[in-house]
């Protein structure tokens, strides 16, 4: 066995005012380990993804990220944290639309010194890191650097995503539903890519959808719905 | 600075909004420095209505109604004082020049004033520059010549030669002429921005002639009556004027030469210090141009809140920007600091572009306002107190930015990294 990424013990975790929401008893994710998690929505995935990233702070329980306890560190220690260590991946509108598509790319190296620093040691440059990411991720053109972020294709932008969490190169990467907006043929080409730069990057993956279908490219899957024992709603338990 | 670089691109990116937003502070600032800079020429063109007099004499009454009479032609004496009182103190040792004034009749609105050559000479009003003929010459021997102001000539389209007749008292319409002893225009003075445009100057002479042959107010009729060639032949020193003015020596005089007059016993005088009595009235007029000052620091106000809720509205549809900032490793106070940069930005671009409208509208209004309303306005860089004003709005902006700044950091906190809209 690895060294352990994240390790989750006894998580629980509830809304104020709500019925709880998550009740994990153990998830380890391994370094360098690509891990799908189903978890269709409601079901409690977004707010697992704010707790990893630190937003929010478990009831109960506890979260370690290479071995950092998350529930012992402040709320601008656990925003530092997160961004030296993980980089994400959303759904869709992932950019910031005013920006070229080479300031989105670096925007972590902006909030974090230690991912600037480590994209700086591997490529030269901050600049030479987003490029040459960008080109691995089949962005080439370097007229594409410059443009605005929005004039660019929802697949191209989904790129330019997992360009901007890969740089730096963080032990974690989160994929939350990246591909839902891409139709199928795009879809798993991107995830080869991702992959890729994730093997590249020495990063670990955690990648979260309701899309079965992609299931078998991970190294392992898990069901939020198996792992979590926190009482579901009548309605979700017949799905 | 990174985060003003986001701040900018994020503004650029909702343009139209921030160059409106932007655009009411400008206005809004621009007006406050026109108010103010009006405000302060007015006081220092008021206070400069009459420079290098060192006293001014008329009969006893209040400082300010004789400063209104003598220097700004408002109002009436409520007395005259004896031709002899001015003999006296302009033949004081203490005395460099003395100028008598008598007023009491008026030409079409305008009032007319009688007095000496000695007030062409050294009259004083500004910079303590003199008083220039823009054409012609001042009155001379002859009682029945004319000096107009030069606003007298523009609005009546005098020239010189013209004859015209003055009417007894003050009223716009009088009923009562001197239409016997009409006055020619002998000269026209330069403008000066001073209540002497809105003068007629004729000499003592002039102004005892035509009123030679009345009594008790009225005119003299049948064979009472003076004709002008005769009044020519007559002695036409004035028993009576209304008040005099009198430069020093030695200023240091002033005081001493000021409680001779005042106790002098041949009849009741006043003697005021032209500076000290304009500050009085200034005082007095003082309300209006602080009320005019409140309300222009209201319109900066209402611009400042324009652009609070230009704010307050765009952050509900940036959730998402500010989401995706998060995720990328900013912190609450990143967001809250990007909002406050974002309101410091758009007052800094109002200020600036307030300043050019201002200087743009000095540039274009200079001369028409130097001309209809006798302020000169500088295209100078701003004062102190300007720039303080300037300070403050700019502080009162960030402080208002950081209402929203506020807001969208309880916001972050709350939405974390994902955002679903």
């Amino acid at each position: 066995m690895g060294q352990a990424l994240i390790e989750l013990s006894r998580l629980g975790f509830a809304w104020p005012g709500q019925p709880e929401l998550l009740d994990i008893p153990a998830l380890r994710l391994q370094a360098g380990e690509s891990l799908f998690l189903k978890g269709p929505s409601g079901s409690g995935k977004t707010t697992l993804l704010g707790l990893l990233g630190g937003v929010q702070k478990a009831d109960r329980g506890s979260i370690r990220l290479l071995g950092q306890e998350l529930g012992a560190l402040s709320q601008g220690q656990r925003d530092r944290f997160r961004v030296d260590h993980t980089g994400y991946i959303f759904q869709q509108f992932n950019l910031l639309p005013f920006l070229s598509v080479r300031e989105n790319v670096e925007l972590p190296c902006r909030f974090s010194r230690s991912r600037a620093q480590r994209a700086g040691q591997r490529y030269g440059s901050v600049d030479k890191a987003a490029a040459s990411l960008l080109a691995h991720l089949g962005l080439k053109d370097p007229a594409l650097l410059a443009r605005r972020a929005d004039s660019l294709s929802i697949g191209q932008q989904q790129r330019v995503a997992a360009a901007r969490a890969l740089i730096g190169q963080p032990e974690l990467v989160i994929a939350d539903e990246p591909t839902s907006a891409l139709d199928a043929d795009t879809r798993e080409a991107f995830i080869r890519l991702l992959f890729a730069e994730c093997r590249a990057a020495g990063s670990s993956l955690l990648f979260v959808s309701h899309d079965q279908s992609l299931a078998p490219l991970f190294d392992r899957q898990l069901s939020l719905a198996e792992l979590n024992r926190a009482a579901r709603p009548a309605s979700d338990l017949e799905a | 600075m990174y985060l003003l670089r986001l701040a900018l691109a994020s503004l650029a990116n909702r343009r139209f909004t921030a160059l409106l937003t932007a655009f009411a502070i400008a206005l809004s600032v621009c007006l406050l420095l026109a108010v103010e800079r009006v405000r302060t020429e007015a006081r220092a063109s008021f206070a400069s209505t009459i420079s290098g007099t060192d006293l001014i004499v008329g009969a006893r009454s209040g400082s300010v109604n004789l400063l209104l009479y003598s220097v700004f032609r408002i109002g009436n004496a409520t007395n005259n004082i004896r031709w002899d009182s001015f003999e006296h103190y302009a033949s004081n040792p203490r005395v460099k020049w003395a100028i008598p004034i008598s007023l009491g009749d008026s030409h079409r609105g305008y009032r007319v004033m009688g007095t000496t050559e000695a007030y062409f000479e050294h009259y004083q009003y500004g910079r303590k520059q003199h008083l220039q003929l823009a054409s012609g010459r001042a009155f001379a021997s002859d009682p029945f010549e004319v000096v107009l102001g030069a606003e007298v000539a523009d609005a009546l389209h005098y020239k010189l030669g013209d004859k015209l007749v003055l009417a007894h008292g003050v009223a716009a319409i009088s009923l009562v002429k001197h239409d016997d002893k009409p006055f020619t225009v002998v000269g026209v003075l330069q403008r000066t921005g001073t209540p002497v445009d809105r003068t007629l100057h004729i000499s003592l002479g002039g102004m005892e002639a035509i009123h030679v042959d009345w009594h008790n107010g009225v005119p003299a009729r049948g064979t009472g009556r003076v004709s002008a060639e005769q009044a020519r032949g007559m002695d036409l020193t004035p028993k009576a004027i209304t008040a005099f003015m009198l430069g020093l020596n030695n200023k240091i005089s002033t005081f001493t030469l000021q409680r001779e007059i005042n106790e002098f016993r041949g009849e009741p005088l006043l003697a005021i210090l032209p500076g000290v009595a304009l500050q009085e009235l200034w005082s007095l007029m003082g309300t209006a141009e602080q009320a005019l000052f409140v309300v222009s620091l209201f319109v900066v106000l209402t611009g400042l809140i324009g652009m609070l809720t230009a704010i307050l509205t765009s952050l509900n549809e940036r959730r998402r920007e500010m989401a995706i900032l998060r995720s990328v490793g900013a912190r609450p106070w990143h967001i809250a600091g990007l909002l406050v940069m974002e309101a410091f930005t758009l007052a800094l671009a109002g200020i600036a572009a307030g300043l050019g409208l201002l200087y743009l509208g000095i540039a274009l209004a200079q001369g028409t306002v130097q001309a209809n309303y006798g302020l000169y306005l500088p295209l100078a860089l701003p004062s102190a107190h300007e720039w303080s004003l300037l300070g403050i709005i700019l502080g009162a902006a960030v402080l208002m930015g950081s209402i929203p700044a506020w807001r969208a950091y309880r916001q972050s906190l709350a939405d974390g990294l994902s955002i679903h809209l």
